[in-house]
């Protein structure tokens, strides 16, 4: 196999690969700290795996470090937040996600899947065809209102509407 | 009353006539199995009101219906969207959803709907010849036993690691230390918790999945219009009966793989507390482990899509055999039959199968019926249900998201498994688009917990000697077989790569 001019010349962005391993070690590091004065069955296992971790992220290192002086990586982003022109969508995608999570507390859980779904509708496919998205949105929230809270009584968060079609249904 | 064969064809024909039961039972299943967080056990606790109003034999019917089904509808977003309707359906996807990708979803479902049915059938046959016998092999496995049969799982992570084995390794890893988080099972100090209370009983499995699964497979989606290759789209969309039929047969051409990865289920099932998680990670591995074609596995091989699918559905029908004969519930479901029974002053038990035997041998009739039936009403609709892999991400991801995480929030009604969901998304996203396989982290996060239980029980035994481990012969034997499992694939490709060798030498020559 003959590799490309491009391949030779152009390090990968691996700084992305480093994300796991470093949160792997970090929660490892802190969970120790939180089994230090505990008694050995506590710590048994989590000895065990951790130090097993470690073993494997020292070998991990080595090897990336190999890699960054040979030149066949460099600690840039590119890959993990890979296609840039998407990056705007997709932290917009999960802010309204994370609002979502926020607005079924106090909204309960019709109204804010209808927002949530009737926004990143709107945020991915545009604004050209918002009334047929906003009335998918609005179908779906229903279904989800008739299948989980009528038919199922799950306790999912209730807000105005579940208390007015309650008030109705009653 | 003897249980002959007269009894036998009478029990078939009766539960036959309860279709009424079964059919309505079988669609509710499909559609609660398929949402993560809605399992079989919590739809019948939901459902209990009417399920106790029922006559016992209809309630009971009901139930194992519902049961089964839902273990099969699990499968069905795990190969369609790469989301695990259930723990048990995790293994699922690893081949399930590249043959998705590749417009091959009509035949992968179809694969996964035969090989669920056969494997249930096969294996309630084999539980109402051998239930006195099965029931015995709770009383065999022990701590120690156990301790192997999850480091079985756990190799899976070895397997699943075969392009980037550090990696793999780090994933699984760091899923075993989450898994660890909790209060420890002896002395209750928390360990790992973040200060978070929610997380004193240990991680939540529902979130977990919801999050490494369907979170981040909705955030990476929406880089594509469609989740379909190029040439998967065409595929899909000139897609025929033919596609059905191919998938079916298929798995007939592996009736022996379906047949040795449903018996590892139904094994794994009668051990009380085991569960379709393990069984299906141990047939995955074991069915990669002898496999003629291991590079294959991970790329859209059918074996890898019939062995955790036979492996999950053989364990229905072991769990139920612990409660039936000798009175301990196997999983969940089976716990809150236990509770039907009692309440209808059934008693289980021995006396079950000598006082009441259309009901301790209906139950099994009542599987292989709902099996029977599934077959002839699930299969037709693969060739609808494959289309829904040509709905727009633009449209998928968000509902995928929203109904998902709400998933993650029925089974303890805590706003914060959301979160918890949320953020193991985030990690799936992360670690996809670097390489680190979330199969792997959730591999760890499914096993690690129960793995400690069973090494810490051992361990207090016998006052923290670790050769306890190697105390039993039945535990030995399984370590050996461990061992052998795990040497074996690199044993065959080196016999594999030498063939080869002497083959293109020959050639050459």
């Amino acid at each position: 196999m003959t590799d490309s001019p491009r391949d030779d010349d152009v390090p990968r962005h691996a700084g992305g690969d480093l994300v796991i391993p470093v949160l792997a070690f970090g929660f490892t590091l802190y969970y120790f700290s939180t089994i230090w004065d505990s008694p050995w069955t506590a710590q048994v296992n989590a000895v065990l795996v951790g130090s097993i971790l470690f073993v494997c992220l020292a070998a991990l290192a080595v090897r990336i470090a190999r890699d960054r002086i040979s030149g066949r990586i460099d600690f840039g982003f590119a890959e993990l937040i890979a296609p840039v022109g998407l990056l705007g969508k997709r932290a917009a995608f999960a802010a309204l996600t994370l609002a979502y999570l926020l607005g079924l507390e106090y909204a309960g859980f019709t109204l804010s899947t209808f927002g949530f779904l009737g926004a990143s509708f709107l945020l991915l496919r545009g604004v050209r065809r918002w009334h047929i998205d906003l009335g998918l949105a609005a179908a779906m929230a229903l279904i989800g209102y008739a299948v989980f809270i009528l038919a199922f009584e799950t306790r999912f968060p209730r807000g105005p509407f579940e208390m007015l079609m309650r008030a109705v249904l009653q | 009353m003897t249980a002959d064969a007269a009894f036998f064809a009478d029990l078939l024909v009766h539960t036959l006539s309860m279709w009424w039961v079964i059919v309505p039972s079988i669609f509710l299943g499909l559609i609660v199995g398929a949402i993560p967080g809605f399992s079989a056990a919590n739809t019948i606790i939901i459902l209990l009101p009417l399920t106790l109003a029922m006559d016992v034999e209809v309630g009971l019917i009901f139930m194992v219906s519902l049961y089964c089904s839902s273990r099969m509808g699990a499968g069905i977003p795990a190969i369609l969207v790469n989301i695990p309707g259930t723990a048990g359906a995790a293994a699922t996807p690893l081949d399930g959803y590249p043959m998705v990708r590749q417009g091959r979803g009509q035949q992968a479902l179809a694969i996964s709907f035969v090989s669920s049915t056969l494997g249930g059938l096969i294996t309630t046959v084999v539980a109402l010849l051998a239930m006195p016998l099965l029931a015995q092999v709770g009383y065999f496995m022990h701590s120690v036993e156990m301790v192997v049969v999850m480091l079985f799982g756990i190799s899976l992570i070895a397997s699943i690691a075969a392009k980037d084995t550090l990696k793999g390794l780090v994933a699984g890893l760091f899923g075993l230390m989450i898994g660890s988080i909790g209060a420890d099972h002896v002395y209750a100090t928390p360990r790992g918790t973040m200060g978070f209370l929610e997380l004193y009983d240990g991680v939540p499995l529902i979130p977990a999945l919801v999050g490494l699964f369907a979170v981040s497979e909705a955030f990476l989606v929406i880089e594509g219009e469609s989740i379909l290759s190029r040439h998967g789209l065409e595929r899909v969309k000139s897609a025929r009966w033919a596609e059905t039929f191919e998938g079916v047969g298929i798995t007939f051409r592996r009736l022996w793989h379906v047949i040795w990865t449903s018996l590892i289920g139904l094994v794994i099932g009668v051990i009380p507390g085991a569960g379709a998680a393990i069984a299906s990670f141990v047939a995955y591995q074991q069915s990669r482990t002898f496999s003629k074609t291991p590079e294959l596995y991970g790329t859209g091989h059918p074996e890898g899509l019939i062995a955790p699918e036979s492996a999950n559905n053989g364990v229905t029908s072991g769990t139920l055999i612990p409660l039936l004969v000798i009175g301990i519930p196997g999983g969940a479901t089976a716990a809150i039959m236990l509770v039907v029974l009692q309440y209808q002053n059934v008693n289980v038990g021995p006396r079950l199968f000598i006082e009441h035997p259309e009901l301790g041998y209906g139950v099994f009739m009542a599987m292989l019926v709902t099996y029977l039936l599934m077959a002839f009403t699930i299969l037709p609709l693969s060739r609808y249900m494959s289309r829904v892999t040509l709905v727009s991400t633009a449209y998928m991801s968000p509902i995928i998201i929203a109904f998902t995480l709400i998933g993650a929030y029925v089974p303890r009604d805590y706003l914060f498994d959301m979160y918890l969901a949320f953020a193991f998304g985030l990690l799936g996203y992360i670690a996809r688009k670097t390489g680190y396989h979330v199969a792997a982290i959730l591999i760890g996060v499914i096993l690690g917990p129960l793995m400690e239980q069973y090494m810490l029980r051992a361990l207090k035994m016998s006052d923290g000697d670790i050769m306890v481990l190697f105390s039993s012969n039945i535990g030995n034997t399984l370590w050996v077989l461990l061992i052998a499992a795990i040497a074996l694939p690199y044993v065959l490709q080196r016999r594999r790569d030498r063939r080869a060798d002497s083959v293109f030498a020959e050639g050459e020559g």
